[in-house]
C-alpha cells in the first residue's frame, strides 16, 4: 500500500525509520575517522604508554564491554515485548538497559577517575579520553533518549500509531554497543 | 491514489502565511527555508567577495602595500571558508530545498524542523567567522586547510582565538550540514510522488542526491579531524604534532578524504542545474537521461578515493601517488558524459537566449576548460610542478565560480518566476550575465600563466616578474564585484515589483512548472502522479504547457 | 551533400589538430627554462597534456558555438525530442576512458625517469617500501652532492656537510646529481624550484631525501610552496647552478668565513613593521633566530 498520506505524523514516523539509520551510518564515519587516526599513530609508535604505565585496564573494560553487550539484549526484549503490546513489560526491560547504560557510564567515571595519566600524557593520553569520551557521550545521550522514551510510554494510547521512536532509540543503542566493542579490541586489547 | 487533505499544522500560524515575515521567522516551509537560504548565502558571497576584493588589491603591485601580512593571511583564510561554508552550500542547499519537494511531487521535506534549525546555524557560523576579527589574535590565518602545525601555533596564547573560532564554526557548518542532508535524502527517497520512480526524477534531483551522500559519508572525518585539531590546539595533544608522537600526514588525509568529495558537494548541484536550464532553452529532451543521472552517482563514487591527488608533493609515498592519479583520472569520464550530453541536448535544438540559458551555456563552456585543466593536475609529474601554485588557483576557480557560481545564477534566474511569482528583468540579467562572464576570465585565467611560471598562492608579496597578469586578474576581480550589482538591482526591483509570472513561463516540463507561481503552501492542490521520463521536450504528453510563456 | 558535409568536418577536424599541435609546441614557453634533467621530461608531459586538452576544448566548443550561431530559435516551438543514442553514449564513454588511460601511462614513464626520490622517508611509517622501479644512474649515487636543507619560519639555510659550511644560498654543482636532506624546525614547507619543475613538502621532525641533476647554469629562485604562517611569502633563497669549478671555488672560499647570523627578511619586517592602509595588529609567531651561516 502507499502511504496513507504525504504528509502530517505518520508519515514523519515512516521517515524517521528511513532516516535514522541513514545519520548513523554518517556518525559513525566520525568514529572511524578517530579510529584510523588512533590505529595509524599506534602503529606508528612503539613506546604508546607513558613512562610506567604498561597498558591499560582490559579487566574493567571487559566487564563494561559485558554489560553494555547484555543491555543490548535487553533491550531487544524490551522491543519484542512492544511488538507483543506488553507494555508493563517492556517498560521494565526499558528501565534495566538505562540502568546498565548509567552503570557503564560510572564505571567510565570510576577508569577516568583512577587513570594513571590524563589528557595530555602524549598520545596516549589523547586517544584514551578522546574516543572513550566521545563514545561516553554517546552512552549519555543513549540514556537520556531511553528515559526520554520511558516516559512518552506514560501516555496512554501512545503507541497506537506504532512506535518508530522506540525502535530508533533501540538502533541506536545497538549502535553505541557496536562502537564499543571496536573500540574495546582497538584500544584495550590491542 | 489521490491526495488526502492536509491536517492543518497543530499551532495556528500567528501570521498570514504569505507574509513576508515569514522569511525572518523560524518556518518549516521548505519554500521558505530555501528562500532564507539563498538570501543569507548571498549576503555571505558579497563579505567574502568583499575580502577576495582587499585580497587583489594588495596583488596589484608586487610589494606589500594595503594590508599588513597577518591581515592577508586572514583575509584569504576567510575569503576561502566564507565562500566555501557560507555560499556555496548554503546557496545549493537552499536551491535544493526549494526545488527538491516541488520537483519530486511532494508537500514538505521529510524533517522540516530539523531543516529550519540547520538553516539558523548558518547566520551562527557567520557571525562566529566574523566576530573573528575582532579577536586580538585575529581570525584563523592558516588558509582553509588549516594543516597543521602552522594553524595551532598560537601566537596570543588566548584561549579564544581566531583558529579556535574557526574550528568551532567548522564543525557547526557540519553539524548543520549533515542535518540538512537527512533531511534531503530521505525527503527523495520517501518521499516522491505516485509514478515518481528513480528514472523518472529530473536529473537535479539525482544530482543533489549524490551530493548528499557525499555529505553524509564523507564530512564527518573533517568534523573528526577538526575535533582533534580543536584538542591540539586548545588542550595540548598531539594527535598532529610532529615533534611528539603526533603526525601531521594524517590529518592532511583527514581533511582531504572529505575536502575532496566536498568539490562535487559543490560541483553536482550545478550539474543538475545546466540539466535542466540547457533542455528547457533548446526545447529539446536532455540527452541520454538516463547515463547523465547514473553518472552523479559514479563521480560520488569515484570521489571518494582520489584525495590524495591534493597532496602528491606531500610526505605520500610512490606507490599512493600513482595510485591516485589513475582514480583522478577516472573521475574526469562521468564528468566528461555529462559536459558531452548538455553539449548534444544543444545540437539541433531550437535555442532561446534568455539569461538562465545564458548563464548555463557560460558555465558548461567555463567547466570544460577547468575540467581539463583538471585532468592536467590529477597527472602526477605536471602536479608536482604546479601544486600549491596559482595554476591550482586558477583551477578551481574556474570550477567554484566559472561554473557552480554561474550555475546558482542560472538557477536563480531560472525559478526566480516560481519562487516570486514575478518575472525578473531581461536586460539587466543580460548585463549581468556579461559582466560576470567577462571578468571571471579576466580574474581566474591569468592565474593559470602565472601558476605555470611558479607564482606560489598564498603570497602576498611577489616577484616583480608576475605583475602584468596579477594586474588584470585584479582588475577581472574589481569588474566581477561591481557585477553583482545589476543583479541586485534587478533582484529586488522585480521581486517587489516585476511583471507577473504565469505558472509555467518557460514552458518547461518538471512538476514544479505544475503548481502555481509562487507555490501554496502545501505546493499541490493535488498530488500529481507521473507517468512518464522528465524533460518530455518535443513530445506530446508534455506536463504542463503555458500559453503565456515567456520565450520569445 | 553528405559529402560536402564530411569534407567540411575533415577540414574541421584537420583545422583542430593542426591548431592544437601549434599550441602544444608553444606550451613549451609557457614553463620557467628547463634547469634540470628532471624538468625536461615535465615539459613534454606537458606539451602533450596542453595538446589534448586542446582538441577536447576546440572539438566541444566547436559544437557549441555552431549551436549558438546556427540554431537559435526562430518561434516557441520545440526541437525533434531526440532522447539519446546508445552508440554516441558509449563512443563518449570509451574514449575518454582510453585517453586518461594513455595520459596516466604517459605520465607514470614520465614519472618513473624523473625518480626524484621525495616520497621515500613514509618508510618511517612502516609503509610499504616504496620505488620498485631501477633508479635512473645508480652509478652515479656516490658522485651525488649530499646537502642539508633546513627550513625554519622564515628561513632556508644549506649545510654542505662534506665541508661543513651553512649557507643562505643554495649552491649545485651543474650536471651532477644532488641529494637534498630536506628537514624543517617547525611546520611544514615546500622546497620549490620553479626552474627545476619538481617540489617536495617537508614534514617537521622528518628528514625527506629529495634526489635531482642542475643542467643549466644559472641563478633560480628557491620559494616556501607549503604556507608557513605570517611572512610566508618572505621564505625565498637564491639557487645557483655552477660550473663544476666555480662551485669548488666557492666551496673553499665559503669555508674560510667566520660563521655569523644571516639576514633575514622576515626579522626585519617583524621588528620594523612597514606602515600599511589596513593594519591588523594581531599577534604573530616570531620569526625564529636565522641560521649562522659562513659569509
Ligand atoms: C575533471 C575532473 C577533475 C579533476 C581530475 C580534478 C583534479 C584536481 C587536482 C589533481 C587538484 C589538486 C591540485 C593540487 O593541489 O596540486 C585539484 C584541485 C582542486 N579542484 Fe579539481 N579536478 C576536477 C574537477 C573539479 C571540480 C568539478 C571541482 C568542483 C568544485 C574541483 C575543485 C577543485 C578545488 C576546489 C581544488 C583545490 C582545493 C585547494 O587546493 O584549495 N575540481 N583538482
Ligand atoms: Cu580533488
Amino acid at each position: 500500500m502507499e502511504s496513507p498520506t504525504r504528509s502530517g505524523s505518520m508519515l514523519k514516523r515512516d521517515n524517521l525509520t528511513f532516516g535514522f539509520p541513514v545519520f548513523l551510518l554518517s556518525e559513525s564515519i566520525i568514529f572511524v575517522s578517530f579510529f584510523a587516526t588512533y590505529a595509524l599513530l599506534r602503529w606508528k609508535n612503539s613506546n604508546w604508554f607513558p613512562a610506567g604505565v604498561s597498558g591499560l585496564d582490559i579487566h574493567g573494560a571487559a566487564i563494561s564491554t559485558l554489560i553494555l553487550v547484555c543491555s543490548s539484549i535487553v533491550i531487544y526484549f524490551a522491543e519484542r515485548s512492544l511488538d507483543r503490546h506488553k507494555l508493563v513489560r517492556f517498560r521494565r526491560l526499558w528501565l534495566l538497559t538505562a540502568a546498565l547504560g548509567v552503570i557503564f557510564l560510572i564505571r567510565q567515571a570510576i577508569e577516568w577517575h583512577n587513570m594513571p595519566f590524563g589528557l595530555d600524557a602524549g598520545l596516549a593520553g589523547a586517544t584514551f579520553y578522546l574516543l572513550t569520551g566521545f563514545h561516553g557521550l554517546h552512552i549519555f545521550t543513549g540514556v537520556v533518549l531511553l528515559l526520554y522514551m520511558y516516559f512518552r510510554s506514560l501516555t496512554p494510547g501512545n503507541y497506537n500509531l506504532g512506535h518508530r521512536g522506540v525502535s530508533s532509540v533501540s538502533l541506536f543503542w545497538h549502535f553505541v554497543d557496536v562502537i564499543w566493542i571496536v573500540l574495546f579490541v582497538l584500544l584495550y586489547v590491542w | 491514489m489521490t491526495n488526502i487533505s492536509v491536517e492543518s499544522t497543530d499551532d495556528p500560524p500567528k501570521l498570514n502565511p504569505m507574509s513576508w515575515k515569514r522569511y525572518f521567522s523560524f518556518s518549516t516551509d521548505h519554500k521558505v527555508i530555501g528562500v532564507q537560504y539563498l538570501v543569507t548565502a548571498f549576503l555571505f558571497f558579497l563579505i567574502g567577495g568583499l575580502f577576495a576584493m582587499i585580497v587583489r588589491a594588495e596583488l596589484l603591485t608586487p610589494q606589500l602595500d594595503v594590508v599588513d601580512r597577518s591581515l592577508y593571511n586572514g583575509l584569504f583564510t576567510m575569503h576561502g571558508t566564507v565562500m566555501i561554508f557560507l555560499w556555496i552550500f548554503p546557496a545549493n542547499v537552499g536551491l535544493a530545498n526549494y526545488l527538491v519537494p516541488l520537483m519530486i511531487g511532494a508537500r514538505e521535506t521529510a524533517f522540516p524542523v530539523l531543516n529550519a534549525i540547520a538553516f539558523w546555524l548558518i547566520p551562527v557560523i557567520g557571525v562566529l567567522l566574523l566576530f573573528s576579527f575582532f579577536l586580538p589574535s585575529g581570525t584563523a590565518q592558516a588558509g582553509w586547510w588549516s594543516y597543521p602545525p602552522v594553524s595551532i601555533q598560537n601566537p596570543s596564547g588566548h584561549m579564544i582565538n581566531g583558529e579556535f573560532i574557526w574550528l568551532l564554526a567548522i564543525t557547526i557548518s557540519g553539524i548543520s550540514s549533515i542535518m540538512g542532508a537527512v533531511n534531503l535524502v530521505t525527503t527523495i527517497f520517501q518521499m516522491r510522488a505516485p509514478g515518481m520512480s528513480f528514472f523518472r526524477m529530473p536529473v537535479y534531483v539525482w544530482t543533489t542526491l549524490s551530493a548528499q551522500l557525499l555529505q553524509l559519508f564523507c564530512l564527518p572525518a573533517l568534523t573528526g579531524a577538526a575535533v582533534m585539531l580543536l584538542f591540539d590546539l586548545t588542550f595540548g595533544t598531539d594527535f598532529f604534532s610532529p615533534f611528539k608522537q603526533g603526525d601531521p600526514v594524517i590529518y592532511q588525509h583527514l581533511f582531504w578524504f572529505y575536502s575532496h568529495p566536498a568539490v562535487y558537494v559543490m560541483a553536482l548541484p550545478a550539474f543538475g542545474v545546466f540539466s535542466e536550464v540547457i533542455p528547457a532553452f533548446a526545447r529539446k529532451p536532455l540527452f541520454g537521461y538516463k547515463t547523465v543521472a547514473v553518472s552523479s552517482l559514479l563521480i560520488a563514487g569515484i570521489s571518494m578515493l582520489v584525495w590524495v591527488h591534493h597532496m602528491f608533493a606531500s610526505a605520500t609515498p610512490n606507490w599512493m601517488r600513482v595510485l591516485f592519479m589513475v582514480t583522478s583520472m577516472l573521475v574526469s569520464v562521468p564528468t566528461g558524459i555529462k559536459v558531452f550530453a548538455w553539449t548534444a541536448t544543444v545540437w539541433r535544438g531550437k535555442l532561446h537566449f534568455q539569461t538562465p540559458m545564458l548563464f548555463a551555456l557560460g558555465g558548461v563552456a567555463m567547466f570544460l576548460f577547468a575540467g581539463i585543466t583538471g585532468v592536467m593536475l590529477a597527472s602526477l609529474p605536471f602536479d608536482i610542478h604546479v601544486n600549491n601554485t596559482y595554476f591550482v588557483v586558477g583551477h578551481f576557480h574556474y570550477v567554484v565560480f566559472n561554473t557552480v557560481t554561474m550555475a546558482i545564477y542560472a538557477g536563480i534566474y531560472y525559478w526566480f518566476p516560481k519562487i516570486t511569482g514575478r518575472m525578473y528583468s531581461e536586460g539587466w540579467g543580460k548585463l549581468h550575465f556579461w559582466l560576470t562572464f567577462i571578468g571571471a576570465n579576466l580574474n581566474f585565467f591569468p592565474m593559470h600563466p602565472i601558476g605555470l611560471q611558479g607564482m606560489v598562492r598564498r603570497i602576498s608579496s611577489y616577484d616583480p616578474q608576475y605583475t602584468g597578469w596579477n594586474v588584470v586578474a585584479s582588475l577581472g576581480a574589481f569588474l566581477l564585484g561591481m557585477s553583482t550589482l545589476p543583479f541586485i538591482a534587478n533582484v529586488v526591483s522585480s521581486w517587489l515589483r516585476g511583471r507577473k509570472a504565469s505558472n509555467n513561463p518557460w514552458n518547461a516540463t518538471g512538476l514544479e512548472w505544475t503548481t502555481t507561481s509562487p507555490p501554496a503552501i502545501e505546493n499541490f492542490e493535488e498530488i500529481p502522479t507521473v507517468t512518464s521520463e522528465p524533460y518530455g521536450y518535443g513530445e506530446s504528453h508534455r506536463l504542463a504547457v503555458d500559453p503565456l510563456s515567456h520565450l520569445s | 551533400m553528405r559529402t560536402f558535409n564530411i569534407v567540411l568536418l575533415s577540414i574541421w577536424v584537420g583545422v583542430i589538430i593542426f591548431a592544437s599541435h601549434t599550441i602544444g609546441q608553444q606550451a613549451y614557453d609557457w614553463l620557467p627554462i628547463a634547469a634540470a634533467a628532471e624538468a625536461e621530461p615535465v615539459g613534454h608531459l606537458f606539451s602533450f597534456l596542453v595538446t589534448l586538452g586542446t582538441i577536447v576544448f576546440l572539438g566541444v566548443m566547436g559544437v557549441l558555438v555552431y549551436s549558438v550561431l546556427f540554431y537559435r530559435a526562430r518561434d516557441t516551438s520545440d526541437a525533434p525530442a531526440i532522447r539519446g543514442n546508445l552508440k554516441l553514449e558509449i563512443t563518449w564513454t570509451v574514449i575518454p576512458i582510453l585517453l586518461v588511460t594513455w595520459i596516466a601511462i604517459y605520465s607514470y614513464n614520465i614519472y618513473q625517469r624523473m625518480n626524484t626520490l621525495g616520497a621515500l622517508p613514509l618508510a618511517h611509517l612502516h609503509f610499504v617500501e616504496a620505488p620498485a622501479y631501477a633508479e635512473v644512474g645508480n652509478n652515479n649515487m656516490q658522485r651525488a652532492e649530499q646537502i642539508e636543507v633546513i627550513a625554519k619560519q622564515w628561513s632556508w639555510s644549506f649545510h654542505y656537510p662534506s665541508r661543513n659550511i651553512t649557507s643562505t644560498e643554495l649552491h649545485l654543482p651543474v650536471n651532477q646529481p644532488v641529494r637534498l636532506m630536506l628537514q624543517s624546525e617547525d611546520v611544514v614547507h615546500g622546497f620549490y624550484v620553479p626552474n627545476f619543475r619538481i617540489k617536495q613538502d617537508i614534514i617537521p621532525n622528518q628528514t625527506i631525501e629529495f634526489k635531482f641533476t642542475p643542467s643549466r647554469i644559472g641563478q633560480y629562485q628557491l620559494h616556501d610552496s607549503q604556507f608557513s604562517g605570517t611572512y610566508f611569502a618572505l621564505m625565498e633563497a637564491s639557487v645557483y647552478v655552477d660550473a663544476p669549478e666555480r662551485y669548488s671555488q666557492w666551496l673553499a672560499e665559503t669555508a674560510t668565513r667566520p660563521p655569523v647570523p644571516a639576514a633575514n627578511p622576515a626579522k626585519s619586517e617583524h621588528i620594523q613593521p612597514p606602515a600599511m592602509p589596513l593594519r591588523s595588529n594581531w599577534h604573530t609567531v616570531p620569526p625564529a633566530q636565522p641560521p649562522l651561516i659562513n659569509k
